[in-house]
């Protein structure tokens, strides 16, 4: 069995004989990175720097909350206002795979920078079992580039360190629980973050669309946990699609966007089952955000589909 | 301690496969599947699994080295999704492209539930799948061990030796009883 505490032990032990200078680490503020910096800061301390970025992608308020959970847990920190850079980056892609490779690049460019200011050698990344996985090499297909792994660069000056490679979410929540970390129980999301969230370009438009949208089901889930409607799926969210129908708003006709609402359960995000969230819950949901979002979405549609065949996130 | 690695041909679930023997107290290892047999033999391993993989077996004949571990293993091998298929065409049996691939959520039917493999388990389990060829026909020296709708041959075992073959994921989260059919492949492996 895995044992959380053995595993705290060894990896801080390793890690401190391994980084013998500085190190940065990439930090989202998701519950892998956040127990990667944990651990990171028990082994080398203050020669530690957690950098955050703000692509734009990230969720309503989050990276606010990131700043805060960085200032919680002691962490030497840099924070990356890089919205405009990526906005502009990626406005005109539409192929997935492009996406995630331009901002696993854009990523590891901002890291190398703040790695020459700060005179540090190593990077520290939370990728997880599933990443690398999924990422591909020579043996295996690439489902999805994980930003982490499939979307760096193939010269990077860094070098990378990956204390929770062999681990799956499930694990890396028990470790974060005895750590303590108020992350523990946050649901995945993904490094690209909402950009992968557009079905087609992710404009800065279309984001402001997404973002409303995924926050919205986030508090209604909330709220239906918090009166025993249901318990938290694996991971929930929205997903806006490129594709515009005929509503009536008024007496007047629309023609809007589609959202679609993805949840999953599951216990390594190897394989989901779609949740069978209640038809009110789910009724809510779709009125808030039809009625939320006004003339630009008037449809919206569950996603029924289990991993295999589908994946959790849609691109 | 048992001691049983992991052949990694390439699949999505190759890590859970070693995941959930080493979370049964199995020291495990992956290893690609171009390691030479010696270099196996010389671990003095108890067993081996044949992971899944995206190589099509019903389209292409080879898979790294898994025809030498089937020729001169002494020990039980598991074959999971592709490696069952391989196992299935090394004894003359016939892997196709299924006519109805499955993904995700079947129900398995276990045909021979007194078979080591499945002690302890229903007869009827859910299982998941995720295969685009399938066994079409089983070698003759074979037992049928389990089906399901649209796929005949879930489950089978050498005639003699302790080589087994099954189609759907075990490793998965998601197929229930998969760890007891591991926990079953170790004990073969145990008494072997």
């Amino acid at each position: 069995m895995f044992k959380p505490e053995r595993f705290i032990e060894e990896t801080v032990s390793k890690l401190r004989k391994e980084i013998k200078g500085k190190a940065i680490i990439a930090f989202s503020g998701g519950v892998d990175s956040t127990v990667a910096a944990a651990l990171t800061n028990k082994a080398i301390g203050d020669r530690l720097t957690a950098v955050h970025v703000d692509t734009g992608y990230m969720r309503k308020n989050e990276s606010r909350e990131v700043k805060d959970l960085m200032d919680e847990m002691g962490l030497n920190y840099r924070f990356i206002d890089a919205k405009e850079e990526y906005y502009k980056a990626l406005e005109k892609i539409e192929d997935p795979e492009e996406k995630r490779r331009i901002i696993g690049e854009k990523f590891i460019r901002i890291f190398e920078r703040i790695a020459e200011e700060e005179k540090v050698e190593y990077l520290i990344q939370g990728t997880i079992a599933p990443d690398w996985i999924e990422s591909g090499d020579q043996l295996r297909d690439t489902i999805k580039s994980h930003h982490n792994v499939g979307g760096l660069p193939e010269y990077m000056k860094l070098k990378l360190v990956e204390p929770l490679r062999d681990l799956y979410k499930d694990e890396v929540r028990k470790i974060a629980r005895i750590l303590k970390l108020p992350v523990a129980e946050r649901q995945p999301f993904p490094g690209p973050g909402l950009a992968i969230r557009v079905i087609g370009a992710a404009t800065r438009e279309k984001t402001e669309i997404v973002r409303e949208a995924c926050a919205i089901v986030e508090e209604e889930i909330d709220r239906a946990v918090k009166n025993n409607e249901m318990t938290y799926p694996w991971q929930y969210f929205a997903v806006l699609l490129p594709i515009r129908t005929v509503g009536v708003h008024g007496d007047k006709r629309a023609y809007g966007y589609t959202i679609a609402i993805r949840a999953v359960e599951s216990i390594d995000a190897m394989t989901c089952n779609y949740s069978h969230i209640p038809h009110n819950v789910l009724d809510r949901i779709s009125t808030r955000i039809t009625n939320e979002l006004g003339d630009r979405v008037n449809r919206i549609v569950y996603d029924i589909t289990n991993k295999p065949p589908g994946t959790v996130e849609w691109e | 301690m048992v001691r049983i690695y992991v052949i990694d041909n390439g699949g999505q679930w190759t890590h859970r496969e070693w995941r959930t023997l080493r979370d049964l107290g199995v020291e495990t290892r992956i290893l690609p599947n171009t390691t030479p047999f010696n270099i196996i033999e010389k671990e003095r391993v108890d067993g081996l699994i044949l992971s899944g993989g995206a190589p099509r077996m019903g389209l292409q004949s080879e898979l790294g080295n898994c025809g030498e571990y089937l020729e001169k293993s002494s020990f039980p091998i598991l074959g999971i999704c592709a490696g069952h298929q391989y196992i299935a065409r090394f004894f003359g049996g016939e892997v196709k492209p299924s006519k109805i691939p499955e993904f995700g959520k079947i129900e398995l039917e276990i045909l021979e539930s007194d078979d080591e493999i499945f002690k302890d388990i229903p007869r009827r389990i859910i299982a998941w799948e995720s295969h685009n060829d399938e066994v079409t026909k089983m070698p003759s020296n074979f037992i049928h061990l389990a089906k399901s709708e649209n796929c005949l041959i879930q489950a089978m075992k050498h005639r003699d030796k302790a080589i087994y073959g099954l189609q759907f994921h075990p490793e998965v989260e998601h197929t229930e009883y998969g760890e007891k059919i591991f926990e079953n492949f170790i004990e073969i492996c145990r008494q072997y």
